[in-house]
């Protein structure tokens, strides 16, 4: 009885570190979705999103500095948001703009020149050392589900988890079933035919970076809240990677359930499997499994299309 | 639910009266327009009924005329209908998918002044029969789209007849009321035309209580009630979507659903999940083909899966069925196949809520049937004519075989001539055949028996079989039944086996001439490491041979167990050197054998195949496809098939 | 079509040139395509007819000449300015968002016609949920006019290619043009297809007074359908007038027999 409930939350803290995977993985498929781009700036635009967030926030930054008092989160949230829907037309007007009509490589180049130039950028206006993110995210143990289930459970992890659930279900409305998610599948899909129904190639881009910015902001929210502000938050962006092989890139489910599998498999082979093979197993576990994959089904769990039922 | 109905007797639109009191906000017709369902609720579909039948009138529509209706199963030609008959008029539904002259036959026969046409198509094809039958006055249409430029004074939108009913209706509240009081249960209610095998087709009339006694009947022996849904999809010039859709629905109350466009059936079906359904065999064989196509395509894991449960299913599925007793272990594995495979697929063929399946028309090849019934879909036979208002005989759950057709409902009465011709008696028994009284009493004897045409016999179980068209059976010396095209349909439910044709009429047993079917049997040449350089050759072939004698042995082993027909199983057979052909004048366009040809061609073949020859020689002349003619000559190998003693005491 | 609206002028292009690198594709083309009328482009391949259209319709850029539409002249537009002006065309080979349905397809073709902000498309809420339910309503009538209710669900990727070029016409009606550019609508197809396309084409110009114009190869199609012709031959006008004018001349009788013999 007592091994079972320890595998059960070994599994549950597997599915809420999986859920923060998936939170980072979305906001690739997003850009790759409508782009073809892979973005290899999604992890620093995360850690980008959490600093900005930090300055409003706190009395060390630029923003008291300069106004001699700090936002409430309230406003703080939406602020940031807004810092990244203007990054989001930055980027647009100093970079894509330029290479649209270029191969993929070359774009995916540029993110990483754009991932090493926003690094800078944060280092150098706020500095590297690791910043404490609250923004009032209860702490500690649910003692609900101690109580009732007897298992120990974060509750930043449960706010993580019905955050990107409320992400995912939003996003795949807006993707499914408005004007803007079919003109930025059709962008992604057959860039001369969607000019000619009128969309507007400028101002999609804008659009997507900025909604894949603002995935980057929760997700900031959520990495930096459990492990403080770092900049070793843009490396999770490679655990994304994996996530995104298993899920398939263009899929918003497959991203979510990528990350759940890759977050339960790893804590559990680390504590099963790992005094066998020596530890570390965490580390390593997820590109296995991306590896495996990419050999027995190279288009991801989701990258083949799901036959629709009326 | 509808017991003031179930002991209420009149016309439909007497009944429907009586029904709206209290089933007037229920759903009674649905059609999908525009991507959404949308419903008439009994009432709306009433109330549009009655101002058409307003409008008609005032249009000079007159008690006991004729109305010819074309067009896919919608519920305004259903209003038409309705509308017609509250007139005290007889609607006439055509085939839509006719050409302009079947249907002018049509529109003249039954002297129509008036057309009701579903959209464009229909009403091109109307003005087109009205320049040859001058007596069409009016052509109604309900789908305008693209009809703005006709001369107004002839096609009309059946919304502005409705307009014109409303305008009657205002001054006189009780037009139609008064016209659906008089009208009487013997009345005509609908002229069906079937295409018959021979000559011009023949308008089989039916009266209200032919309908509506049958709709109940039927209804009573299925236990259908309001809570059904249907998919009324097959064409409404057919008895059976009148008696399925019209008047089995009207009577018992349920909702009749129309497609939104005859290329959108399956996915209808899909929203709809009908669970009282009919399909002709095609149908369901074409179905199945497909299933069996995405299967092949699908990965290996999955098709093992498939085939694995399927087993399961093919065992035990019509046991589960029909009530009896099966193992514990194969219930877990049905139930376990019935969630992984059987539930999903019923699902995906929009067949997961079927309580009720039929099929008729024609034979149901017993491997397909049996497949249906193993997933767990209730599907049976039944046997029916036009003349009948659909039902002769039926399954009844639990007894359902797939070489018979069930027993005659409560009602009907069946008789068997001597020469095998089966009769029929019941209060669907039609009134006659429209201005065709020799054709009338030909069918239908003074007592009221029906001719069907087809030859019979009652099994050991008291379920009728079919065996063939009465004026195709012979005799064998000792006076037993000799059914060719029974036989043959039997021995071509083999996929290797392409054409038969069987002799045995004044003979002492019976024989076949077989053609195999190059694709099939290619196939399996080359599975089998046979090699052959022609049909000939192939044809020639030891190990065809010899496959060809195990699906004839087969045959022979099913027919031991009937008493009746224990003695038409194939004693000699040979393979022909040839595939018969239409090019060749021996079979008609249609594929149907001809006979005649065949008995002049192959006169000393088919001697041999009697005397006892093994082998026999033949020369043929035939015509290639470039139409020069040449000879084949071959050196024919004949064989004997294993004959079994009569096993029908033993079983 | 009534005489009064036949004569106004819905498109004018004057001394078009085009050339890419040193390539002349169009030189010094002008014509003129009036309100309601159905005007063909033919000539042999490489004629520029299809250059025509995009520069038409702001593909290309023309390096010479003017473009009046609706009475405002301009150099040159951004596509997606022409698609704002009524302005709706198809492709000569097929440009559908293949991983989409025919009816996200068809929605697409929408796009001009809504205009609610981002933040209520994101909830898909009030007035994003009204609009996109009208929308989806008129699209409804597109599918019905094209007959195509059967594949509505269906990713076009997996359509036959007739019906491709259905659910292409289907979006581009969907935007409700005042200028409909048809780039080879019956290349490939089959006779039947042929005659539904051409229907349809007729159609939509008689019952939504579209204006057409129309590249097609199919000179049978051409004669039928146009009021007037327009013919290009190595990029420049040969000829210009009815189907019966434009047949008669020799010009074009000479351009098309001399590609016969190539």
């Amino acid at each position: 009885m007592a091994f079972d409930l320890f595998l059960l939350e070994v599994v549950i803290s597997g599915l809420m570190t999986g859920v923060m995977y998936a939170l980072v993985a979305l906001g690739f498929v997003l850009i790759f979705k409508a782009s073809g781009i892979f973005n290899f700036a999604q992890g620093v635009l995360a850690l980008f999103a959490a600093l900005a967030l930090y300055d409003f926030l706190s009395e060390d930054g630029w923003f008291f500095s300069l106004f001699g008092f700090t936002l409430p989160v309230w406003l703080a949230i939406p602020a940031t948001a807004a810092i990244m829907i203007f990054l989001a037309w930055i980027i647009e007007r100093s970079v894509l703009r330029f290479l649209v009509k270029q191969d993929q490589i070359i774009l995916f180049m540029a993110t990483i020149g754009l991932a090493f130039v926003l690094e800078g950028l944060g280092d150098l206006l706020f500095g590297s050392d690791v910043k404490p993110l609250n923004i009032g995210i209860p702490q500690g143990a649910s003692d609900w589900a101690l109580d009732t289930f007897n298992l120990y459970i974060e509750k930043l992890e449960i706010v993580a988890a019905a955050t990107a659930a409320v992400l995912v279900i939003i996003l795949a409305i807006f993707f499914q079933k408005t004007r803007i998610g079919r003109a930025l599948r059709a962008v992604a899909d057959d860039h001369q035919a969607a000019l000619s129904v009128g969309v507007s190639l400028d101002k999609i881009w804008v659009i997507v970076w900025s909604v894949s910015g603002i995935v980057a902001l929760v997700a900031g929210i959520m990495w930096g809240s459990k492990s403080g502000v770092q900049f070793s938050l843009s490396l999770i962006a490679l655990k994304a990677l994996p996530v995104l092989i298993l899920g398939g890139f263009t899929s918003v489910p497959g991203a979510i359930v990528g990350g759940l599998i890759i977050g339960v498999g790893e804590k559990v082979a680390e504590v099963y499997l790992g005094p066998y093979v020596g530890g570390a197993l965490e580390n390593w576990f997820a590109y296995m499994l991306a590896l495996a994959f990419l050999l027995f089904r190279p288009q991801g769990l989701f990258g083949e299309r799901i036959i629709e039922r009326v | 639910m509808s017991d003031s109905t179930e002991s209420l007797m009149g016309t439909f639109p007497q009944l429907l009266k009586v029904r709206l009191q209290r089933d007037g906000d229920r759903p009674a017709m649905r059609e999908k327009a525009y991507g959404i369902w949308q419903t008439w609720t009994l009432n709306e579909f009433c109330n549009e009924a009655t101002a058409l039948a307003a409008g008609l009138s005032d249009l000079g529509f007159q008690r006991g005329e004729t109305l010819v209706i074309i067009g896919d199963n919608r519920p305004r030609l259903y209003g038409a209908m309705l509308a017609v008959q509250s007139l005290g008029g007889i609607p006439v539904p055509a085939y839509q998918d006719s050409v302009a002259e079947e249907i002018q036959y049509v529109v003249e026969h039954a002297e129509a002044r008036f057309i009701v046409a579903e959209n464009q198509e229909q009403v091109d094809k109307s003005l087109e029969i009205k320049e040859h039958c001058p007596r069409v006055e009016k052509i109604i249409y309900c789908d305008p789209k693209g009809l703005r430029k006709y001369d107004p004074n002839v096609v009309v939108d059946i919304q502005e007849v409705m307009k014109r009913g409303r305008n009657a209706l205002a001054k006189t509240p009780d037009l139609v009321d008064q016209e659906i009081a008089a009208g009487r249960l013997s009345d005509p209610a609908i002229i069906l035309y079937t295409s018959g095998t021979t000559g011009r087709p023949k308008g089989v009339v039916l009266t209200h209580e032919n309908l509506v006694v049958t709709a109940k009947n039927a209804n009573a022996f299925d236990n259908i009630t309001a809570d059904e849904e249907t998919l009324a999809y097959l064409p409404m010039a057919w008895v059976g979507d009148n008696a399925f859709s019209f008047a089995m629905g009207l009577v018992a109350g349920f909702c009749v659903n129309c497609p939104e466009s005859s290329s959108t059936v399956a996915q209808n079906l899909r929203e709809i999940g009908p669970t009282y359904y009919f399909a002709p065999p095609r149908v369901f064989e074409s179905v199945l083909t497909s299933v069996m196509i995405r299967m092949k395509d699908a990965g290996p894991f999955k098709q093992r899966l498939f085939n694995y449960f399927m087993a399961v299913a093919k065992r035990t599925g019509v046991d589960l069925m029909d009530g009896k007793s099966v193992p514990l272990m194969d219930r877990i594995k049905y139930a376990l196949g019935e969630v992984l495979i059987f539930g999903p697929l019923k699902n995906t063929l929009g067949l997961g809520r079927v309580r009720v399946a039929y099929t008729a028309g024609e034979a149901i090849g017993p491997e397909i049937f049996d497949f249906y019934r193993s997933i767990g879909i209730n599907l049976k036979q039944l046997y029916g004519q036009t003349e009948a208002t659909v039902f002769i005989t039926m399954q009844p759950d639990g007894l359902v075989r797939s070489e018979s057709v069930g027993t005659p409902p409560p009602g009907v009465e069946l008789r068997i001539e001597d020469n095998g011709e089966v009769l029929y008696r019941s209060p669907g028994v039609f009134l006659e055949y429209f201005k065709n009284a020799e054709a009338t009493s030909e069918t239908k004897t003074d007592d009221n028996w029906v001719r069907t045409g087809d030859a019979g016999y009652i099994d050991g179980e008291g379920h009728l079989r079919i065996i063939d068209r009465a004026k195709d059976v012979g005799k064998l010396t000792d006076s037993s039944m000799f059914a060719p095209k029974f036989l043959e349909n039997k021995l071509k439910f083999f996929p290797e086996i392409k054409e038969v044709v069987t002799f045995g009429d004044g003979r002492d047993f019976v024989t076949a001439f077989v053609n195999i079917d190059l694709d099939a049997v290619g196939n399996w040449a080359e599975r089998n490491n046979v090699s052959y350089a022609s049909y000939q050759e192939l044809a020639a072939h030891p190990q065809v041979y010899q496959l060809i004698q195990e699906c004839i042995e087969q045959v022979n082993q099913s027919l031991a167990s009937d008493a009746h027909l224990s003695a038409s199983q194939i004693k000699r057979f040979l393979i022909l050197h040839k595939e018969l052909d239409p090019d060749d004048g021996e079979l008609t366009r249609t594929r149907k054998v001809r006979r005649r040809i065949i008995n002049e061609r192959y006169g000393d073949l088919i001697e041999a195949l009697f005397d006892g020859r093994t082998r026999c020689f033949v020369s043929t002349e035939v015509v290639f496809e470039d139409g020069r003619r040449g000879k084949i000559e071959a050196d024919l190998e004949i064989r004997d098939a294993t004959v079994h003693q009569t096993t029908s005491k033993a079983a | 079509m009534n005489d009064r609206a036949q004569d106004q002028i819905l498109l004018e292009v004057d001394a078009i040139s085009l050339s890419f690198g040193g390539v002349h594709a169009l030189t010094d083309v002008s014509f003129d395509i009036r309100k309601g009328e159905v005007r063909s482009i033919i000539g042999p391949n490489g004629a520029g007819k299809s250059s025509m259209l995009n520069v038409i319709n702001g593909f290309y850029h023309p390096q010479q000449g003017t473009i009046t539409y609706q009475g405002q002249k301009r150099s040159q537009m951004k596509p997606h300015e022409a698609a704002r002006g009524g302005i709706a065309r198809t492709f000569q080979n097929i440009a559908l968002f293949r991983g989409m349905s025919t009816l996200d397809n068809i929605m697409t073709g929408r796009n001009t016609q809504m205009s609610k902000g981002l933040f209520w498309q994101a909830l898909r809420i009030g007035p994003a949920l009204r609009e996109e339910i009208e929308n989806r309503e008129f699209v409804e009538h597109v599918i019905d006019f094209l007959e195509i209710q059967a594949i509505r669900k269906t990713p076009v990727g997996k359509l036959p290619y007739g019906l491709q070029k259905r659910v292409e016409l289907g979006r581009a009606l969907a935007a409700e043009p005042t200028l409909l550019l048809l780039d080879e609508p019956m290349a490939g197809m089959n006779l039947e297809e042929k005659e539904d396309m051409s229907r349809f084409i007729l159609e939509t110009n008689e019952e939504f007074g579209t204006t057409i114009a129309l590249i097609e190869h199919d000179m049978s199609v051409v004669m039928d359908i146009s009021d007037r012709v327009v013919v290009l031959d190595y990029g420049r006008k040969i000829a210009d007038g009815t189907p019966e004018e434009v047949r008669a001349n020799q010009s074009v009788i000479d351009a098309y027999l001399g590609v016969s013999h190539d």
